[in-house]
């Protein structure tokens, strides 16, 4: 199924919880709406499931718009992060229960589905079992087995491993990946956790304040954020404001950053728009790429280099800071340099044990970027 | 033939889709017909004259020093001097019950809501037999040689009966409160260099103090409607504005009544709303999960301030026996008594031969069984409806909440004589609606007043169970399919069920157990009541109102076995 969201607002008295929101999903898609705490995304899955009605804009199942239709109209399952299952049922009783109302899919008995769903998240002969007696992760595959019952058209899931440790949750979303792929439904996942978005995603919408920063896959958002809030949002980074000098012959821009000269490439990768230029705001859904207009010498702008790109033994770029505090994170080591009252995180690769092991704090360390690994962003 | 049932599937569904909304409807039409028109009808009565306004009735009242200083000072005055006594008597037990264990204790505190489903008019005969000229405290005087004291119908006797009522509830919400205070804040200010006084003083005060304020202002609104104690303690010599509403209606002085009638609800609502809103402003979490530790009332050393505490707690004790337990054995002593002072049934037998050959006119205890049970179970099918609908209305936000919120516990505020002087002079006289006469029947009528008292109870106790439900739950199970009802009756009310029972054990109780409305509306009908069968033979004799009074004993402690059982609550109180 396809879902589009048309300029889809929300507003709770004076305060916008959406603001004009637009998005659609393709059919069979797993599209993540990601942000911190109060942006939006789960108003947005409020809004598609139809517990909340949006202010303005339509909500649309292909094509067809959601207004004035009932929740259990919608043919949404839904997964929330608390489980909601309901105490007084057995396992099998809630999975069977949105067979009430709607024959099971594939035309045999309820039995046979509510088996088949409990054998699909691995709880096969689990049907006479008390919700309260089984784990959180475990109640959490009872849930997405009952929201799969009746064959929805869509999937929603709102925060659906929030409340399980580290490790299960890994695993358990390994696992609704697997059969999400399996089923093909279409599936709305909503995470505030950006590495989880980054892991599972098809495509991933960030959100901030009730508004779409940026969509795309989850490469594209990593590797060329639109906005500093999407930079510093997915993954760590290094943020940092520079002016233009000049647009030497031989290609890129040179920026300033304090008394440091940069070269930053302008390929294919630099999608970002400098500020002077940037009253003229395209509207779109971030799907096409922006084409930048061409910085001049004098415009200020904006640009990251990921902490893995920023390197001991390579790059032309050159920064000389000191050490004020190292993290041992196994796969690399964190460092944090004072840059002239900049902060900046460096992963080095952590090469055995030896390695990492040289940036004392207070010592002095020179790292370098190359061009190419700094992206501009708005 | 398919497509035909389909079609009946499809207008089913629709109908369960708005079936919450018929019946939300239902209980608004419910409301304004047993209780608004009522009430606006005592209002007719003191401000229209001959079809014409007039506020001649109520500045009647409202300038005669008569009205002004014997009857509605002196309701302040009860109210304020029973207020202070359900304070004295009911904080020393919320004490108890917080910070010390003892054998009981938890069976002493589920006992503090029994009076709550205690019929009024037998509290009184309780205490009837143990204050009046031959009752037990009379006796037991004249054992040991010493003269009679006459303390019916004294200003005393009210204010011990209204702290038999209310105490009990001082106690339980103040209990609530203490056991709610995190044992931490006591030690961090302790740690701080606070000495244990002053740690209670800075810390545990400041924390009871909201509950207290909510124990005090609800006792006062309770005492200044009282009605039955007052009756039957206070004669008609001292009289609350109750009382002397009735004493009007019994005169046939309507418009007096009424003037009375609207000033006293002026007073109530407004005391209700202080309240209400107060409340919400205090509502706190419930239990802390770390609590203030609890210890023997029997210290482990015996020093002179150990030694004083116990000799407190057991003056206490006497106390309280004296109040809450005397009355009830002196009424059941009373039944078995005889004017001799032996022990006999003469009076249970007295009824039964009443039963068998009392005139049509005479008050007969079977008749007032079989009606009591049956308007119980009238205001059982109206009333549960009703409170689980309003208690759902009053858990889901949208406009016009708070509107809706005051409306359906108006009826708290309004005393039952209001609403039954409002249903006497409406419906059961007849009222003209297109031409037609519409007149419903004293049974009916007591019904509906019983309903309209009893279910802001059903609602108290079932809100706050809906409250606590995860909406999420009634959110999974509408996604999956089930309308906005099938969720209510799948999801939702398995799961408050026990709040329903308990609501449901309280409206009987209060249907049981009502006076108020019940004794204007059963006026000169066949329709009395058990309670009003007991004030009917307290006006002659003794022993057979007592008698009575253990059968409604009997039937109030049945149903507070079901609140018990169910974990009633008086909403949060």
């Amino acid at each position: 199924m396809r879902l589009e969201l048309d300029a889809v607002s929300k507003r709770y008295g004076s305060a916008t919880a959406l603001d004009s929101v637009s998005l659609s999903v393709d059919d069979g898609e797993f599209f993540t709406l990601v942000g911190p705490s109060g942006c939006g995304k789960t108003t947005t899955l409020r809004c598609i499931a139809g517990f909340e009605a949006p202010t303005e804009g339509t909500v649309r199942f292909d094509g067809e718009s959601m207004a004035g239709v009932a929740p259990e109209s919608r043919g949404v399952g839904v997964v929330f992060q608390n489980y909601a299952l309901f105490p007084h049922l057995s396992v099998g009783e809630n999975v069977a229960y949105g067979l009430r109302f709607t024959d099971p899919p594939g035309g045999g008995t309820r039995d046979d589905r509510v088996a088949e769903l409990l054998d699909l998240v691995d709880l096969a002969g689990f049907e006479d079992r008390d919700p309260d007696s089984l784990s959180g992760g475990q109640q959490q595959r009872v849930a997405l087995a009952r929201a799969l019952a009746p064959g929805p058209d869509l999937l929603l899931l709102d925060e659906p491993m929030s409340a399980l440790d580290a490790r299960l949750r890994d695993r358990l979303r390994r696992q609704v990946k697997r059969i999400q792929s399996e089923l093909g439904v279409t599936t709305v996942y909503v995470t505030h956790d950006q590495s989880e978005a980054l892991a599972v995603s098809d495509r991933v919408a960030v959100l901030n304040r009730g508004r779409v920063e940026q969509v795309g896959d989850p490469r594209e958002l990593y590797h060329r954020p639109r906005t500093r809030f999407v930079a510093e949002f997915l993954g760590e980074n290094n943020v940092l404001d520079a002016v233009v000098e000049s647009r030497p012959e031989t290609g890129g821009i040179r920026v300033g950053v304090g008394d440091a000269v940069f070269t930053l490439a302008e390929g294919r990768r630099v999608l970002g728009r400098a500020r002077a230029v940037s009253d003229k705001r395209a509207k779109n859904d971030g799907r096409d790429g922006d084409r930048p207009a061409r910085p001049e010498p004098g415009d200020e702008l904006t640009f990251c280099v990921r902490p893995e790109r920023l390197r001991a033994d390579a790059g032309t770029n050159r920064i000389r800071g000191t050490v004020v505090d190292t993290e041992f994170q196994g796969a690399t080591t964190r460092v944090r340099l004072d840059w002239g009252g900049t902060e900046l995180v460096v992963a080095v690769d952590d090469g055995g044990e030896q390695s990492g092991a040289g940036f004392e704090v207070g010592t002095t360390m020179e790292v370098g970027f190359d061009p190419a690994a700094a992206h501009i962003v708005e | 033939m398919s497509r035909a049932s389909a079609s009946v599937r499809r207008a089913a569904r629709a109908l369960e889709q708005r079936l919450l909304t018929l019946v939300a409807a239902l209980t608004a039409v419910v409301l304004l017909v047993l209780f608004y028109y009522p009430v606006a009808t005592v209002f007719a009565d003191a401000v229209l004259a001959d079809g014409r306004l007039t506020v001649e009735p109520i500045a009647a009242v409202l300038t005669s020093e008569f009205y002004l200083v014997d009857i509605i000072w002196f309701t302040a005055k009860q109210a304020f001097y029973s207020t202070l006594a359900s304070l004295a008597l009911g904080l020393p037990a919320a004490w108890l019950f917080a910070r010390f264990e003892f054998r009981g204790r938890e069976t002493l505190r589920s006992l503090t809501i029994l009076p709550f489903v205690m019929p009024s008019i037998m509290v009184a005969i309780g205490f009837v037999a143990t204050f009046g000229r031959n009752g037990t405290l009379n006796r037991a005087l004249s054992l040991v040689g010493l003269p009679p004291v006459e303390l019916l119908f004294t200003l005393e006797a009210i204010v011990v009966a209204h702290a038999f009522y209310n105490a009990p509830l001082v106690a339980r919400v103040v209990t609530a409160a203490w056991e709610s205070v995190d044992a931490r804040t006591v030690e961090t200010a302790r740690s701080l260099g606070a000495s244990p006084r002053r740690a209670f003083r800075d810390v545990v005060l400041p924390q009871l103090l909201p509950s207290i304020g909510v124990g005090a202002t609800l006792t006062f609104i309770f005492t200044f409607a009282s009605f039955p104690i007052v009756l039957a303690l206070g004669g008609f010599q001292l009289a609350t504005i109750e009382v002397f509403v009735y004493s009007r209606v019994r005169d046939l002085a309507y418009a007096e009544a009424a003037s009375l009638a609207v000033v006293e609800t002026a007073v109530s609502i407004t005391l209700t709303a202080v309240y209400l809103r107060y409340e919400a402003s205090q509502r706190s979490a419930g239990g802390a999960a770390n609590p203030l530790p609890r210890r023997s009332v029997l210290p482990a050393d015996w020093t002179p301030k150990s030694t004083l505490r116990t000799v407190g707690i057991a003056g206490y004790a006497l106390v309280v026996g004296l109040v809450f337990v005397v009355p009830i054995a002196s009424m059941i002593l009373a039944s078995v008594t005889g004017g001799d002072g032996g022990l006999t049934l003469a009076n249970y037998a007295f009824l039964a031969e009443r039963q068998a050959t009392g005139a049509s006119f005479q008050v007969k205890p079977l008749p007032a069984i079989l009606n009591s049970l049956v308007f119980a179970a009238g205001t059982l099918v109206v009333a549960v409806p009703m409170g689980v609908t309003m208690a759902v209305l009053t858990t889901r936000r949208y406009r016009g909440r708070g509107l809706i919120d005051v409306l359906s516990m108006a009826p708290f505020a309004v005393s039952g004589i209001v609403v039954g002087l409002g249903l006497l002079r409406g419906l059961v006289f007849g009222v003209d609606v297109l031409g037609t006469r519409i007149r419903v029947t004293g049974a009916l009528a007591i019904v509906a007043a019983h309903a309209v008292g009893a279910y802001p109870f059903v609602t108290r106790n079932v809100a706050p169970l809906f409250a606590r439900l995860d909406g999420r739950l009634v959110e999974s199970a509408r996604s999956l399919g089930a309308t906005r009802t099938r969720a209510l009756v799948d999801i939702e009310l398995p799961l408050v069920w026990t709040g329903v029972v308990a609501g449901a054990a309280f409206a009987v109780a209060i249907s049981i157990g009502e006076f108020d409305s019940t004794i204007i509306l059963a006026e000169g009908a066949g329709s009395y009541t058990m309670p009003v069968a007991v004030e009917r033979f307290l006006g002659r004799r003794l022993g057979p109102a007592t008698a009575m009074g253990c059968l409604l004993l009997l039937v109030t402690s049945a149903s507070f076995l079901v609140v018990d059982r169910f974990g009633g609550r008086w909403g949060e109180l």
